[in-house]
């Protein structure tokens, strides 16, 4: 109860405390009204230790620090006065997966009851001091798919003997569960990282052994080496152990985790859950034609899933961010903490005038080749610097006008066909145009080329016609899907063709290393979008420096950010 | 000249065991190079191409020529972390290991040494006492503790040093730029000679006494040569060739071990890259970085026996019998 108020008040505090961006609670997001970026130059400063992080941030070194993920190092800042700090739900889910290939984890009412005994509340509520979500459905609750109706079965110990019970299943003279046809119940290990490496995640994995054994089902939780329990997992060899998922707004996720066709060795499919009305209706969703009809196919999976139980799904972590005092223009939404592009669009020191811009980066760039990139540190940087068709809105997590001013998804003969019309006026950053060619050449490179990162987006693309005049680009898809909207519109980066055309080898392309060829006397180099700043410098491990764009869409618009 | 090439061949040996251990060893460790590249929105037909854009779809003995001939031509192929040539990223990364660890090196050994002969000399006295307890806490800190608190005192607090880095942002130019970097090493440096000389000085201080306490260093005493002359010349030069050794053969580990130094000021260096490349199974980056370590091993090795021969006339009278 202690932890509980002071978890609110800590919340309180820190909404309160943050710079609220000026039309912070509009119902909707309107790009038009912006105009930037404010500042000149922008640092993303490679500091890893968390410690150093902090100090750097206190001292006012830096200007923006993400991902503070330890309690005390929340308080230690919101004490320090020098940041305001931001917190907003994500879409990280975390999970205790079963291995339902076999006994005793076949059983679906077994794990239901799991399910019940397990205390997320009390959980998160002691292991992060409550900067955490307990979480019991499939898909994170920001998702704009999220299914609210799904059955929640009554939390607590008594409740899942009870349901137990009600079964058929009894409890031997040890107290060990007994299934209702005599087999007794073996030793459940549920795998999970040793502390050193995720401390929290061991002990949920000792917590949900511990409610397993109370409502008597023999388990332990067994820390292993992470890698080693990643391929443990990869060929089924286990009965249960934790998982961690980033996932995205779109629930055809849904899709990889738990239709029975991605149950192959190494597949996400790692429960195994394996039942032909979920794969019928996870089909229907992946293949979905339209949203209207994608949304209804994400309820029926969500329903499904929360009787099926495959993973329990136990909670959700929150995005702590520290932003310096002392700028104006910060953005920030009830999903959105103010480490984000419209903030570094807008942000202006309170004084006036012009400084850079520090923003930490926790890890070393491993690469800024965007057709190579996993990372997600490297993506706070490629961000920056590339844009995409359409984005997502802050507010509501819906779809949102970009580079392309409009769009429609039409069912054709073949599949989906996706029209998408850009705004007027588009440069890249080295001033040449951006037109519907510049799109359509980079989706025929990454096609030809089988670039794995960009595969399943364009995989299906059937054909592209381009109309210059009108600035459209109409795509035809193989097959019809309402997600090719997002995956082409918000998962395939537009290149510019003039650069494009001149790589020999795509997977050793260091565009940062490579002078921009076209342009005489310029210092830019190949790494060139349309996002609101230019690359200019990276010293590894040190720091990337990057200038405003001065053909950025949203600049010297003559509007104000109000 | 035949011991020597006996050694040489030796070290080849070993080297070649190195190599093809490097191979087989992180493909039978569980993990997948492909893991930290993937998410669950790449369908199995995707992860077949990674696979395949990176050899890993290839029989394991083609793999290993290719991988023999990465290594033996020093190209190393390109880091899967990165894409860039693995030679590239260990060019950009070296001479930061070497500007640190070098001078900590020298330095932790030469105050190692000189506070470990005088506590020798000085036994039973404070001075003696005073650097027992001092290496015994020097040598047993944990290193992120002594780094966190050097970083809170003097880059937190009195601000004399940055806090990460091994440059200003922006960077100075001309000559500035060298006074920055020695700038930003300072503190890095100075955590590791204060966690350095400390086993240095233990271990010279318990060599000299030995030494000390022996007929010879008591005879030449006996002769009236002058007690400088006795302590440097006779019982430090016996305990030299052992103390040169150590230092040599630890140059390895002092690289490998770089990685929490590294974490805490945010340098750029060897010792980092390496722990990155075997945690996300970038084979050749990991191989290429074993390897370099294992040459420097090897290197060390060699080094050292060509310095105890240089040094102890005895081993050189036994080769030259040989």
């Amino acid at each position: 109860m202690r932890n509980t108020g002071r978890f609110l008040c800590l919340i309180s505090f820190l909404l309160a405390s943050v710079t609220l961006a000026s039309g912070a609670g509009a119902a909707s997001f309107d790009i038009s009204r912006y105009n930037g970026p404010k500042m000149k130059d922008l640092y993303y400063v490679i500091i890893r230790d968390m410690d150093a992080q902090l100090l750097a941030m206190s001292s006012g070194r830096l200007d923006v620090l993400s991902d503070i993920y330890r309690p005390a190092d929340v308080e230690r800042l919101s004490k320090s006065g020098v940041a305001d700090l931001s917190l907003a739900a994500t879409f990280h889910g975390m999970f205790i997966t079963f291995n339902t290939r076999k006994f005793p984890w076949d059983q679906t009412i077994l794990r239901q009851a799991a399910s019940q005994a397990a205390e997320r509340r009390r959980w998160t509520r002691d292991l992060f001091s409550g900067y955490c979500e307990p979480m019991s459905s499939f898909l994170p609750i920001i998702s704009p798919f999220y299914e609210s109706g799904v059955t929640h079965f009554p939390p607590g110990v008594e409740a899942a003997r009870r349901r137990l019970a009600d079964a058929g299943w009894t409890w031997n003279s040890a107290g060990w569960l007994v299934a209702p046809d005599g087999r007794e119940l073996p030793a459940t290990k549920i795998l999970c990282p040793p502390s050193s490496i995720a401390a929290t995640t061991t002990e949920i994995a000792t917590l949900m052994a511990e409610a397993l054994v109370s409502i008597g089902i023999p388990a332990q939780a067994e820390p292993i080496d992470f890698q080693t329990m990643l391929a443990r997992v990869d060929v089924r060899d286990f009965d249960a152990c934790t998982n961690a998922w980033l996932m995205s707004r779109d629930p055809d996720v849904l899709y990889s985790f738990y239709h029975s066709s991605m149950d192959v060795e190494g597949g996400y499919n790692m429960s195994g859950i394996a039942d032909p009305e979920l794969d019928r209706v996870l089909h229907q969703l992946r293949y979905a034609p339209d949203e209207a009809a994608a949304r209804e196919y994400s309820s029926r999976a969500q329903k499904m899933l929360a009787e099926l139980m495959p993973v329990i799904p136990i909670y959700s972590r929150y995005s702590i961010s520290a932003m310096k005092k002392g700028w104006d223009g910060v953005f920030l939404t009830d999903r959105s903490t103010a480490d984000n592009l419209l903030t570094l669009i807008s942000m202006t020191p309170a004084e006036g005038g012009e400084r850079p811009i520090y923003w930490n980066i926790p890890e070393e760039i491993r690469t800024l080749n965007p057709l190579v990139s996993s990372i997600a540190y490297d993506w706070t940087v490629l961000g920056t610097i590339y844009d995409t068709l359409i984005s997502v809105d802050p507010y509501t997590f819906e779809d949102m006008p970009w580079l392309a001013e409009s769009w429609s998804i039409t069912t054709g003969e073949s599949g989906s066909v996706l029209t998408f019309t850009l705004r007027e006026g588009l440069k890249w950053q080295d001033g040449y145009p951006l037109t519907v060619e510049d799109i359509a050449y980079s989706i025929q490179f990454i096609k030809d080329n089988n670039v794995p990162r960009f595969y399943d987006s364009v995989k299906d693309v059937a054909s592209i016609e381009t109309d210059l005049k009108n600035r459209t680009l109409r795509i035809e898809m193989a097959n019809t899907s309402y997600w090719h909207l997002h995956n082409i519109g918000g998962g395939v980066l537009p290149l510019p063709k003039h650069i494009l055309e001149n790589v020999k080898d795509w997977r050793a392309w260091q565009p940062t290393n490579t002078p921009h060829k076209a342009l005489d006397g310029t210092t830019l180099t190949e790494l060139i979008g349309t996002g609101p700043f230019t690359f200019r410098e990276s010293r590894t491990g040190e720091y990337v420096h990057m200038t405003r764009n001065e053909h950025y869409m949203l600049r010297n618009k003559g509007a104000r950010s109000e | 000249m035949t011991a020597a090439l006996k050694r040489l061949g030796g070290s080849l040996i070993v080297l070649a065991v190195v190599l093809a251990l490097n191979f087989f060893l992180f493909r039978v460790m569980p993990g997948d190079p492909l893991t930290s590249i993937v998410d669950p929105r790449f369908s199995p037909e995707a992860k077949a191409q990674l696979a395949s854009q990176w050899g890993l779809d290839k029989p394991l003995s083609e793999q290993f020529v290719v991988y023999i001939r990465e290594m033996l031509s020093f190209r190393f192929g390109l880091s899967m972390m990165t894409g860039a040539p693995v030679w590239d990223e260990l060019k950009k990364r070296v001479p930061n290991t070497v500007a640190l660890l070098l001078p900590a090196l020298v330095l932790s050994a030469s105050l190692g040494l000189w506070l470990g002969v005088k506590a020798a000399l000085n036994r039973g006295s404070a001075i003696e006492r005073v650097v027992l307890l001092t290496g015994a806490v020097s040598f047993s800190f944990p290193s992120f503790f002594v780094q966190i608190l050097l970083l809170m005192c003097f880059a937190y607090f009195w601000r004399l040093f940055p806090l990460s880095g091994t440059t200003s942002i922006p960077p100075p130019s001309g000559g500035m730029a060298v006074l920055d970097y020695i700038w930003h090493l300072a503190l890095p440096l100075c955590s590791l000679v204060i966690m350095g000389f400390g086993g240095f000085a233990l271990y010279i201080r318990n060599m000299m006494v030995k030494a000390l306490g022996e007929d010879y260093v008591l005879m030449a005493r006996a002769r009236g040569l002058p007690f400088r002359r006795v302590v440097w010349n006779h019982a430090f030069r016996s305990i030299l060739p052992p103390v040169l050794t150590i230092l040599l053969l630890s140059l390895p580990g002092v690289v490998s071990g770089a990685v929490v130094t590294e974490t805490v000021f945010s340098m750029n260096g060897v010792g980092r890259f390496l722990l990155e490349a075997t945690n996300s199974h970038d084979y050749p980056a990991a191989g290429a970085a074993f390897f370099s370590l294992a040459l420097l091993t090897v290197g060390c090795n060699l080094l050292a026996d060509a310095v105890y021969i240089l040094v102890d006339p005895r081993v050189r009278r036994e080769g030259s019998r040989e």
